[in-house]
């Protein structure tokens, strides 16, 4: 069963929840206009996409699904104009993800916590031009006005980078454990997951 | 709410560009608009992108999209030439962040809005088929895009019945609002999902033939001069980077 191709039915799974997931990261990128939220994205996107990625592993069963996921969030960060740094970053997290859910032959609830972890160090790509091309990303920012460039430069110095980093792995974490707990709630009982 | 207005009908569509123009024009604007990487020189290219949308729009007879995008941007526009001198500390800050929002991503949103509501799912695919990508990004792309506007017409449904219940902002069950609406959204989405993929394979989706596809998608004279405009733009933006500029 593990080394099976991935059909058609698994590909749309794949497409389903990467929409979901997608719209939920939008909805929260918007808080990101605030420049004190800015850091904080990095704990909420992966806090509360959390619950529709637990209920994404529990249909996943073969390998290339979570890489496959990871590549087209990368993919629709490029469109939006993010840059290329999400689908790098994304490609080494998703296959790293992949590898740990593989691990547990898809069945393991520990090791698909530790992997959404994993997976969500992609949103850490994002950030990588504030660290190491500061002038090329506020220069496409004037619109928002010198203060808010100030104040999301006080917000971020040199060190923020791992820190973010970090922070990403472990909020994501907790936003599986969180999906966790309300996919036991509600998932289980409606004979969804 | 079920003919929202993403979704695609093939009639009375006006002049049709090809899938793959339309992603060209998506990719050039959100790295030029959105991405910001045109600098101090190539900023006289910006206005043209700011157009380009309005009038793509037009041309698809989306007249009410096109109406609103024109008001909304000038708007904006005149808002932030004219107050900035004017307002300083968190007014300016609130003011000109609106503002800036407003015209860095009304282009782009409104090129995206077009893309998405003038190009069908097959249409999409075959488009993708051409370019020789994988199955395994086709079909999961495709799935997405058909997806984004059932995903926002659930949520609002959901939404209208949560506020019933008194899960809102200013409800007395606040503390639910996320739980209640996540919850129910993931539910129907996997039923709708099953769904399709129902319907999918009984079309020979994830098949192991090769699928034929009924569109008929190829380079016209719009496509040539839309391609031509984004090379140009990229063209000022080699010529930019090397320094001939």
């Amino acid at each position: 069963m593990k080394t099976e191709k991935l059909k058609g039915k698994d590909l749309i799974n794949v497409g389903i929840f990467s929409a979901i997931y997608f719209v939920i990261i939008m909805a929260i990128a918007m808080l990101g206009y605030i420049p004190i939220m800015m850091p904080l994205l990095c704990v909420i996107g992966p806090v509360l996409c959390g619950i529709p990625f637990m209920l994404f592993m529990t249909k996943v069963k073969k390998f290339g699904m979570i890489l496959i996921m990871s590549i087209i969030m990368g993919i629709m960060m490029m469109l939006t104009g993010m840059g290329w740094y999400a689908l790098v970053v994304g490609a080494v997290s998703g296959l790293i993800a992949e590898l740990i859910y593989r691990g547990g032959k898809y069945a393991s609830s520990k090791l698909a916590i530790v992997s959404y972890g994993v997976f969500s160090t992609w949103m850490w790509g994002n950030f990588l031009p504030l660290f190491f091309n500061p002038d090329g990303y506020f220069s496409t920012r004037q619109s928002f006005g010198q203060e808010y460039i100030e104040s999301l430069t006080n917000l971020m110095p040199m060190w923020m980078c791992p820190t973010l980093l970090v922070t990403c792995f472990v909020f994501g974490v907790v936003g599986g454990l969180l999906g966790k707990a309300l996919l036991k709630k509600h998932f289980k009982k409606a004979g969804i997951a | 709410m079920r003919g929202s207005f993403l979704q695609v009908s093939t009639e009375h569509r006006g002049l049709v560009f090809d899938p793959r123009t339309k992603l060209l024009l998506l990719i050039t604007m959100s790295t030029f608009v959105l991405g910001g990487i045109a600098g101090e020189k190539l900023s006289f290219l910006l206005p043209c992108f700011c157009v380009l949308p309005f009038v793509l729009l037009l041309t698809a007879r989306k007249y009410k999209t096109a109406a609103l995008y024109f008001i909304l941007y000038t708007g904006s526009y005149l808002l932030n030439l004219l107050a900035t001198p004017h307002l300083t500390g968190f007014p300016a800050f609130l003011v000109l962040g609106c503002a800036g929002i407003l015209t860095r991503f009304m282009p782009s949103m409104m090129l995206a809005v077009y893309v998405v509501s003038s190009m069908t799912v097959s249409e999409f695919t075959a488009a993708m088929q051409r370019l020789h990508l994988s199955e395994k990004i086709i079909i999961p792309m495709s799935v997405m895009f058909r997806f984004f506007p059932t995903v926002a017409d659930e949520f609002s449904s959901i939404n209208a019945a949560m506020k019933m219940r008194g899960i809102a902002f200013g409800g007395k069950n606040a503390g639910k609002m996320l739980e209640y609406r996540l919850i129910p959204l993931m539910t129907c989405t996997v039923k709708i999902g099953d769904e399709l993929s129902a319907a999918a394979l009984t079309r020979g989706l994830g098949g192991t033939v090769k699928r034929t596809n009924v569109c008929k998608i190829g380079f016209h004279a719009q496509d040539v001069i839309a391609i031509l405009f984004c090379a140009g733009c990229f063209g000022f933006l080699i010529l930019d980077v090397a320094g001939v500029l």
